[in-house]
C-alpha cells in the first residue's frame, strides 16, 4: 500500500502529487474500529450512571 | 457547513471510488461556500459568543482524568459535571478546525488551477514541488474527515447525547437536559448574548 503519490513533470522528473488514494478504506476502517471499541466499552464495561 | 462537508467528500471520492460524474465544478463551488461559512463562523464566535468556552484548559484535563477515574471504577464518584462544553466535545472541535482550515485554505490556493467565470487557470502561480505538499495536505485533510464525520456522526447518534443532536437544529435544552449534564456555576446559560 503506497502512502503517498507520484508522477511525473514535463521534464521527466519524479513529483509529489499527494497523498495515496489506498488510504481511503484506511482511515475508514478507523473509524469503524473507533466506533465499535466504543459500543464494545458501553455494553460490556461501562459503569452506571454518565 | 455540515452539508457542504459532506458534498465535498462526496465529490472528492466517488470520482476515485469508480462513481464517475463532472464532480470539479460542484467541488469547488461547494468549497467556496464552506470557506465563506468557516469565516462567517469564526468571526460569529469571536465576535458574538462566548469563544472561550470552547478553549481546553486545566480543569478540562483535571475533568478528564476524574471520567478516567470513574470509568476505569478506580473511584465510585461520578466525575463533575462539565461547563459549556466537555474534553470529547472541545477536542472534536479543535480537530475539526485543524482540518477544515488545512482543507480550506489548501483548497483556496488549489482554485488557482481551474478556470471559473471569474478568473483564469494559472498553474505556474506555485512551483511544482509547492503544489506537491499542497495536494498532499489537501489529501490528508479530506481523508481525516472521513474518519471524523464517521465518529462525529455516531457520538451524535448516541442515546445519551441525543438531547445535543437536537440542540444543533434548535438551539435550545430543556432545564431538566442542562441540570443533567451542565454545572450550572461552570456555564451562565443566560449570560450568554
Amino acid at each position: 500500500m503506497e502512502i503517498l503519490r507520484y508522477g511525473r513533470d514535463v521534464y521527466g522528473r519524479e513529483t509529489l502529487e499527494g497523498a495515496s488514494w489506498d488510504l481511503i478504506p484506511v482511515f475508514a476502517v478507523i473509524g469503524a474500529l473507533i466506533i465499535v471499541a466504543h459500543l464494545l466499552y458501553r455494553w460490556l464495561l461501562a459503569p452506571a450512571g454518565r | 457547513m455540515a452539508a457542504s462537508t459532506i458534498v465535498l467528500l462526496g465529490t472528492a471520492f466517488l470520482p476515485i471510488l469508480g462513481v464517475e460524474f463532472p464532480w470539479v465544478t460542484i467541488h469547488w463551488t461547494t468549497g467556496v461556500v464552506l470557506s465563506v461559512l468557516v469565516i462567517v463562523h469564526i468571526v460569529r464566535s469571536i465576535f458574538f459568543k462566548p469563544w472561550r468556552a470552547m478553549l481546553i484548559g486545566a480543569r478540562d484535563m483535571n475533568d478528564a482524568l476524574a471520567v478516567l477515574r470513574f470509568n476505569l471504577r478506580l473511584t465510585p464518584r461520578e466525575p463533575p459535571m462539565p461547563g459549556k462544553y466537555t474534553l470529547a466535545q472541545k477536542g472534536i472541535h479543535a480537530t475539526f478546525a485543524l482540518v477544515v482550515l488545512t482543507a480550506v485554505v489548501t483548497g483556496c490556493l488549489m482554485l488557482a488551477k481551474i478556470d471559473t467565470p471569474f478568473w483564469q487557470r494559472n498553474p505556474y502561480f506555485l512551483s511544482e514541488p509547492s503544489w506537491g505538499v499542497i495536494y498532499l495536505l489537501h489529501g490528508f485533510a479530506a481523508l481525516s474527515l472521513i474518519t471524523l464525520v464517521m465518529l462525529h456522526v455516531y457520538f451524535s447518534l448516541r442515546p445519551e447525547k441525543r438531547h445535543y443532536l437536537r440542540s444543533m437544529f434548535t438551539g435550545t435544552l430543556s432545564a431538566d437536559e442542562f441540570g443533567k449534564n451542565h454545572d450550572p456555576q461552570r456555564w451562565r446559560a443566560g449570560d450568554e448574548r
